[in-house]
């Protein structure tokens, strides 16, 4: 059995791309459920993974079961289980230097960035497993709203402050502590989103955005940048050129533009699609990780 | 003599209607090459059914004379058989000749747990097609329940589905607990798919011809439905994912 332990159900992009893993698995026939405290489930976004309690998966931890985990602080104590410990590996802090510096953990990632960082930490082989983006924000022709602007004030709110005044004719719509399928919604709604979170490692929303149809405006990120190809399918600009960049771009001179980026943009997001990554997946159950399907 | 399969039909009265569903049991079952039986758990019918009233010889009787709830009826036949694979079925249930070939076919495959079956109205509305759960007060429910719909794959994987027709390895009916008799009437048939996903096994409802489900017409039913989906609730309100 392969569990996949989580620290909570917050809404946070870490906790759904495990659960994302984890139906990712079963659908794939893996034998995979979630470990969360109290047993609890996140109920934000779409998945059918099943969830156990943490602490009963601990006990009933056996030498042949897998334990996955993404968090740097469930490392100390998942190391002391008697079965495989496997890091998933969604950021790059110095914080996981330590696990990466373990010959007994084995590590995945889920980027390119992650994997170069995880290599230049002598990790041997990690495994790039990808991730992938829920088909409720494929956009599908939904009528748009030429003037909205959606943003996440959670991170970057003051540059996303600083954008709205110097762009005030435009609308816009504040996401924050919504389910998935709102989200979804209101990003095949709006034209453009603006991802201000500075020093963001891969950016999920950015390339949920694209995938809704959206025209990103983000500031450089270190993950995403496969992804993000500036003037291209998105505009890149750092903080200070930020509101000047989403200026120009909303001017009417820029029609064309935006048109050509935004349909780039779904095109890039199509290399994430759920089925691209469980292909991905698959091949490495056949190679690298055949041991899980025997898990 | 070991069986390969055993049916468990839990029925009160309604006996022309359990002879109709026994008839296209095993009807169904002669597509399979191994040896069936069925144990009928007669729940307290005001009218016991006797042997001669189920003259084939693979059926056996199991005699509530109290109303016992859904979940401690099929417990306790499940002890009587012998059989590698369970069935699970409603006595208003009337399999389609190709259902349990196509069931059966899945038993083996690695890390399937619980089998269960589109199933439709007597109108050809789907009655059941997998078990999927909303969030908040919404919980679990049939998806697609009622729509004119044609299966698109041989099987899908849920994270539940309906205990009308519901296969499982007894080894795992066994490990996982059985039903939870604390269930009177409902959803019992949930809570065990949700503990044998817990337990790392796959839920799946497959594309098994046309079977037909009358639904709930054994008298009370719906009364005891109620009390049912609160205990549910509390027990696993924010314990499931949700996919509906």
């Amino acid at each position: 059995m392969l569990y996949y332990f989580v620290p909570d159900t917050r809404i946070f992009g870490g906790i759904k791309v495990g659960y994302q893993f984890v139906d990712a698995l079963n659908a794939l026939g893996v034998p995979a459920v979630i470990a969360s405290p109290g047993g609890l489930a996140a109920s934000w976004f779409r998945s059918s993974a099943a969830v156990v309690d943490a602490e009963t998966a601990r006990r009933s931890f056996r030498p042949e079961d897998v334990a996955i985990f993404s968090l740097p602080h469930d490392y100390p104590s998942l190391r002391q289980l008697p079965g495989q410990l496997i890091f998933h590996c969604q950021g790059t802090d110095p914080l996981i230097d330590p696990i990466l510096a373990d010959p007994e953990v084995g590590v995945l990632t889920c980027w390119r960035q992650a994997t170069e960082y995880a290599l230049a930490h002598g990790v041997r082989e990690p495994i790039n497993v990808g991730i992938s983006i829920p088909s409720c924000f494929a956009y599908t022709g939904e009528p748009k709203i030429e003037r909205a602007v959606a943003y996440m004030p959670r991170r970057g709110a003051e540059l996303c402050a600083e954008a709205m005044r110097r762009c005030d004719r435009m609308r816009y719509i504040a996401i924050d502590g919504m389910r998935e399928a709102e989200v979804a919604r209101i990003m095949k709604s709006c034209s453009i989103f603006l991802a201000t979170s500075e020093h963001e490692w891969f950016g999920l929303p950015a390339l949920e955005a694209m995938a809704a149809g959206c025209l990103v405006v983000s500031v450089p990120v270190l993950g995403g940048m496969e992804y993000l190809d500036d003037g291209v399918n998105c505009r890149v600009a750092r903080p200070q050129d930020f509101p000047p960049a989403l200026d120009e771009l909303v001017h009417e001179r820029s029609t064309g533009l935006r048109f050509r980026m935004r349909q780039a943009a779904i095109a890039t997001a199509h290399r994430y699609t759920t089925e691209r990554m469980r292909h991905h997946l698959s091949e490495l159950l056949d190679g690298p990780l055949s041991s899980w399907r025997r898990a | 003599m070991s069986h390969r399969l055993c049916a468990v039909i839990v029925s009160r009265g309604l006996d022309e209607l359990l002879r109709f569903c026994l008839k296209n049991f095993f009807e169904s079952a002669s597509g399979l090459s191994d040896q069936v039986q069925v144990i009928v758990a007669d729940n307290a019918s005001a009218r016991p059914y006797t042997a001669s009233s189920f003259p084939d010889s693979r059926v056996r009787l199991l005699r509530f004379d109290t109303q016992t709830g859904f979940a401690a009826a099929c417990n306790r036949a499940v002890q009587e058989c012998d059989a590698e694979q369970l069935l699970f079925l409603n006595n208003d249930v009337l399999l389609d000749r190709s259902t349990l070939v196509r069931m059966m076919e899945h038993c083996d495959a690695p890390g399937i747990g619980v089998i269960g079956s589109w199933l439709y109205f007597p109108d050809g509305r789907v009655q059941h097609r997998g078990v999927v759960f909303g969030s908040d007060d919404i919980g679990p429910y049939h998806l697609d329940r009622g729509g004119y719909l044609e299966p698109r794959c041989a099987f899908q994987e849920f994270q539940a589905v309906t205990g009308a027709c519901l296969m499982v390895e007894r080894e795992l009916f066994s490990r996982i607990g059985g039903f939870d008799e604390s269930y009177s009437f409902g959803l019992e048939d949930i809570d065990f798919c949700l503990r044998v996903r817990q337990s790392g096994r796959r839920v799946i409802c497959v594309n098994a011809g046309r079977p037909l489900h009358f639904e709930s017409l054994t008298p009370g039913r719906v009364e005891l439905d109620v009390s049912s989906r609160q205990l549910f609730l509390q027990r696993w309100r924010g314990k499931y994912s949700i996919d509906g």
